[in-house]
């Protein structure tokens, strides 16, 4: 076994320094490098973007509970290494000197929030300012509009139930505020302890419990494996920020989805630039294999040194991956630190993990069977130099290669969907390849013939070449296919986020306003150039009812028991509006919109789709509602989808105006004012003193940013995957360069000019990069089609435009690579090259 | 070990003067081809180091299986020198290759030193190859990855033979390239590979040594200085040597010549004369 070992040791020891190895050490690196710079970033973004997120439901998991929950739930959590804080919630009258109003009333214990921060201002309407203070007892801390409705000052006293309390500060805001227009009540925060002296949460009131818990992942998820049998469905709801179905919650759902199919991408490339160098690798160790056979070596001798020469390459291929991955993300960090937030803690063990498990997986399966084919070479090679391998099968090589692929982009993504369609496109891809390899080894049989030129020669050349030239065109498309998939992805993402906040996205809500109001609001907005929304009426109303079948309403301590019965209702009261005009952001996908409705058929209604389908409504169900002492029906006649992230007022249900046409409703726009006109905004609504105002800049910042921030981080992966597939193509250009070498010799030999060699070369790359650019276009809008639809949850449409830039840029690339590539073998001289030859 | 081939020489041999009957059954015999000259020669030398008996050679083609080696037979002495000599394309290199255990044979039987190559796996073969046999090729096959010393060490390693670095440097010291010890082969004039690849092939001191155009690729000095160490070492070690060649004057400095045309021995020179097939 020594001596196998130094003879391993010696021979990659010298090829190492001879540069040998280059190619496929860098597969190597490359493959272990950006899989985990892309997968340590991403788990570093996500960190930091879990963690800004996480201030919006003020910890990393909060359980919602309409009951009280048992003590030791909580004290479990602390030995869960868990911190925790409460809240609870309720509805109720505030009183002024001599005004009153319905407040949302919170006490909050002494730990509130754990993420994210308490926001109060000097004065009402004031400049926010984070603080890491909560009330104090016999303190409340209340929302400016409060300070108007009970007419209150700073310092003043309001009662709440049975207690009287100093209002000592303006509440700007409270990390988990959550936004809802129809939210209106004035926000009251006070201390837990001081809930009893109120007397508010008695029998009869609505009283919800929040449950706030930080901690490590691991931790939380133990604890919640602890606490899930005893929650009830009902009554409890554990959440995080990746259950949010928030315009931010998907916006980052959808990155880390975004994030996986790019280190996807990458591993893919990163095995098909190892499969392409180990091959090559092979090729090279053919003859001193045979001379190694010849000279009295048998095959396990010959199995065991170049088995521990892939040893040698894969552990330095993976320190050197893990160094150099771990350098580039660390700068882009650093490059990125004012834009991106990223978790500080800058090491994470499963993203290592995945490296070096990428790095083995690739360079033992990739390498399997140009091995196989290596230690099949006969020693009669030493005699006639013609004989390979007595090794041969495709089929074997792609199946083998196939289900290696497929394989580990399942273990590595956990999903089945992403990996199949990739999976899948990449075969299309291939069949596709080989039926046009073979259309151009036809064409190259007609055009490669008649008067030398490097035109002629590079056909030429591709018909000679066919099965070399196919394996090559194959893994051009799929390299840039791959590439496609996640620039267009990248930038379909962004434009789609960007779209959600475009310029001149309402930054002001208006609810609550009369019909006359509404009427002097609009020529308000338009005497002072401001652009107004549209004004949705509104209605709140008590489902009540499906196909005359009672369902479940609110829980109240009084009602329990007709809760328990009946069809699962929405759990609180609906917001109803009316017109017959489709809102933006809404598509029809089932039925018809309510415009189609005539004089005598049962009112129309339209229902969003995911609320459909979880109250188990269909078109023409017959729903009934209470709005005030109204009994509403209507009959479903089409399912909506929405797009909750635009920041317009939606709403589930959108009955016909003639439902409600005895209904006096109230209506709710939005508006947009600049950033230099917010002065402006106490003038613009004096006249109005009686509507609800909310100021959605801060959520609107907040959003933009975190969109910002997944946008260049979206982008740093795709410049690490363009970096990945530039490599793969290099190696693939490399690769051919030994066959090369012979006909370039005897077309030197032959008197052929330098010129016309070198065009002949840089002209078959150019045709070959090509057709691979226009093949990855076409396979690239299959991936799309699949990946957009099945998985992002994205309207997919055709992407023309590459249909033309990909292969122009193909052509140019390839062209490029394979002239830099050749370059060195295209100025060496007649005898130079013959020389190289032996 | 005595295959039936050589039970069946023993077996001629006892019965040489015997009857024309016996002498046209024995003839009819397929493998019966030897000479009278042949006999006298096998009768009176020692075991022979090589023996080849009716070797054929068939590959597998497009238009079918074709035969590339007609039945051959001959034998080398031991410390003999052979020289293979034919036009391109006539067999020379396939009949070196199944010689030298580097490929099998459709048939016939093969003895190396008393040992039978035909009956032999791959593994038994590569066995045999690394004790008994030194290879030199035209194209120098040096590993290009491994310096002249590690080259001349690598059969040895194989091999597992002590010292292999003592006796590499001792080796490369003999054919005059010591100062060039730690070159890879590309560093080297072809001479100086051709030298190396004959230390190489030497340091196991193989009991035979088979050489493919060994000068093929040199010019005239080189040619002369190779084929002169090749020769000095061969007569020093007392290696039987088979040389495959083009070159007439190389050839005559074997003490036989054996003539190859279309994939048959159709003469062999100084001295015996021809070895045929059926």
């Amino acid at each position: 076994m020594s001596t196998v070992f130094q003879l391993a040791w010696r021979l990659f020891k010298h090829e190492a320094k001879r540069g040998e190895l280059t190619i496929i050490l860098l597969a190597i690196i490359l493959s272990v490098g950006s899989v985990l710079s892309l997968s340590l970033f991403s788990e570093r973004l996500q960190g930091g973007l879990t963690d800004r997120s996480a201030e919006f439901i003020a910890a990393d998991r909060q359980l919602r509970s309409r009951e009280l929950v048992d003590d030791s739930w909580i004290s479990k959590a602390s030995e869960f290494n868990l911190n925790s804080a409460y809240q609870v919630s309720t509805r109720s009258m505030v009183f002024g000197a001599q005004e009153l109003a319905l407040s949302d009333l919170r006490a909050v214990d002494a730990n509130y929030p754990l993420k994210g921060s308490i926001k109060v201002a000097l004065q009402a309407f004031g400049v926010p300012e984070a603080t890491t203070e909560s009330p104090k007892q016999g303190e409340v801390w209340i929302d400016s509009r409060l300070f108007q409705l009970v007419n209150v000052e700073l310092g003043g006293v309001i009662d709440i139930g049975d207690g009287s309390f100093k209002v000592t500060k303006v509440l700007s805001e409270i990390p988990d505020a959550g936004f809802s227009v129809f939210n209106t009540e004035p926000i009251v925060l006070m201390s837990t302890d001081d809930l009893a002296k109120t007397n508010v949460t008695g029998p009869g009131s609505r009283v919800s419990y929040k449950y706030y818990f930080t901690g490590e992942t691991d931790d939380l998820n133990e604890y919640y494996d602890w606490l899930r049998p005893q929650l009830n469905r009902d009554v409890h709801r554990w959440t995080s920020i990746e259950d949010d179905d928030s315009a931010i919650g998907r916006s980052i759902a959808r990155a880390e989805q975004f994030f996986l199919l790019a280190s996807l991408l990458a591993i893919v490339l990163a095995a098909v630039s190892i499969a392409v160098a180990a091959q090559r690798y092979s090729q090279r160790h053919y003859d001193p294999v045979a001379i190694m056979k010849t000279l009295g070596a048998g095959k396990v001798m010959v199995r065991r040194i170049y088995l521990l020469q892939i040893c040698f390459i894969t552990v330095l291929g993976i320190v050197l991956g893990v160094t150099a991955g771990f350098i580039l993300q660390q700068v882009v960090v650093v490059f990125l630190a004012d834009v991106v937030e990223v978790s500080l803690d800058i090491w994470h063990w499963r993203p290592l993990a995945i490296a070096v498990f990428t790095g083995v997986i690739c360079s033992v399966l990739f390498s399997l069977y140009p091995l196989l084919q290596l230690f099949s070479v006969p020693p009669l090679r030493v005699l006639r130099r013609d004989i390979n391998t007595t090794l041969s099968s495709k089929t074997l090589q792609f199946a083998t290669s196939g289900i290696a692929v497929f394989l580990l982009m399942w273990v590595y993504s956990q999903d089945l969907m992403i990996s199949a369609i990739l999976f899948v496109s990449g075969i299309i891809l291939v069949v596709l390849l080989l039926g046009v390899t073979h259309l151009l080894i036809m064409l190259g049989r007609k055009l490669g013939s008649g008067k030398m030129g490097a035109w002629t020669l590079a056909w030429a050349r591709i018909r000679r070449r066919a099965m070399g030239n196919s394996v090559q065109l194959i893994s051009f498309s799929i390299t840039i296919m791959l590439l496609l998939v996640v620039l267009v992805m990248r930038n379909d993402m962004v434009e789609q986020w960007r779209a959600q906040l475009p310029e001149g996205t309402p930054n002001y809500f208006i609810s609550n306003i009369t019909e006359s109001q509404r009427i002097g609001l609009e020529n308000q907005f338009e005497q002072n150039n401001v652009t107004g929304g549209d004004f949705y009426p509104v209605a709140r109303g008590r489902f009540v009812a499906i196909n005359d079948e009672k369902i479940r309403t609110e829980v109240t301590k009084e009602d329990k028991e007709v809760a328990d019965e009946g069809r699962q209702g929405l759990g609180r009261e609906a917001n109803l509006t009316w017109g017959t005009e489709l809102q933006m952001g809404n598509k029809i996908v089932e039925g018809e919109w309510l415009d189609s409705w005539q004089e005598g058929e049962p009112y129309p209604l339209s229902i969003e789709s995911q609320i459909a389908e979880r109250l188990d409504i269909k078109l023409g169900d017959k729903l009934t509602f209470n709005i005030g002492s109204e009994v509403i029906t209507a009959t479903v006649t089409s399912l909506r989808e929405v797009n909750w992230q635009t920041m317009q007022p939606n709403f589930f249900f959108v009955l016909h105006p003639k439902a409600v046409e005895n209904f006096i409703p109230t209506y709710i726009t939005s508006f947009n004012l600049d950033e230099s006109r917010k002065a402006e905004i106490t003038k613009l609504m004096a006249p109005f003193a009686s509507v609800t105002l909310f100021d959605v800049d801060a959520r609107i910042n907040q959003l933009r940013e975190i969109i910002e921030q997944v946008s260049v981080a979206v982008e740093f992966i795709l410049i690490l995957v363009l970096i990945a597939g530039s490599l793969v193509l290099i190696a693939q250009v490399q690769a051919s360069m030994d066959e090369r070498l012979q006909e370039l010799a005897i077309l030197r030999t032959l008197g052929a000019k330098g010129w016309m060699i070198r065009f002949s070369v840089i002209n078959e790359f150019i045709i070959i990069g090509f057709v691979a650019g226009l093949m990855a276009a076409i396979s690239n809008e299959f991936s799309l089609y699949m990946l957009q639809t099945n998985v992002f949850q994205m309207e997919a449409g055709l992407h023309l435009e590459y249909w033309v830039i990909a292969p122009i840029i193909g052509a140019l690339t390839v062209g490029l690579l394979g002239a830099i590539g050749c370059w060195r073998l295209l100025s060496l001289n007649t005898g130079e090259l013959l020389r190289k030859m032996v | 070990m005595r295959s039936s081939f050589g039970a069946l020489l023993q077996w001629r041999e006892a019965n040489a003067k015997h009857s024309l009957f016996q002498e046209r059954f024995l003839v009819s015999l397929p493998e019966l081809i030897f000479t009278d000259l042949e006999k006298e020669n096998t009768m009176t030398t020692a075991p022979a180091m090589i023996e080849t008996k009716s070797i054929i050679k068939k590959v597998n083609t497009s238009e079918g299986e074709l035969q590339i080696l007609q039945p051959i037979s001959f034998i080398v002495k031991p410390g003999e020198s052979i020289a293979i000599i034919g036009a391109s394309g006539s067999g020379k290199s396939t009949l070196l290759g199944l010689l030298a255990g580097l490929d099998e044979v459709s048939g016939g039987h093969i003895m190396i030193d008393g040992e039978p190559l035909h009956s032999m796996d791959e593994e038994q073969r590569a066995r045999l190859r690394g004790e008994k046999v030194g290879f030199i090729f035209q194209s120098f096959m040096l590993v290009q990855s491994l310096t002249a010393l590690e080259n001349i060490m690598l059969p040895a390693e194989i091999a597992g033979l002590s010292e292999p670095k003592k006796r590499a440097q001792k080796i490369l010291e003999q054919v005059g390239l010591d100062h060039r010890a730690n070159h890879f082969p590309n560093q080297l004039s072809g001479g100086e590979q051709q030298r190396v690849a004959i230390a190489r092939a030497f340091i196991t001191n193989p009991k035979i040594l088979f050489a493919d155009e060994p000068t093929g690729n040199l010019d005239s000095t080189n040619s002369t200085k190779v084929e002169n160490l090749l020769f000095d070492l061969n007569k020093e070690s007392n290696t039987t040597l088979v040389l495959v060649t083009h070159d007439i004057e190389l050839a005559q400095r074997c003490q036989r010549q054996l003539h190859m045309h279309a994939g048959e021995l159709t003469e062999q020179t100084k001295p015996l004369r021809v070895v045929s097939g059926e």
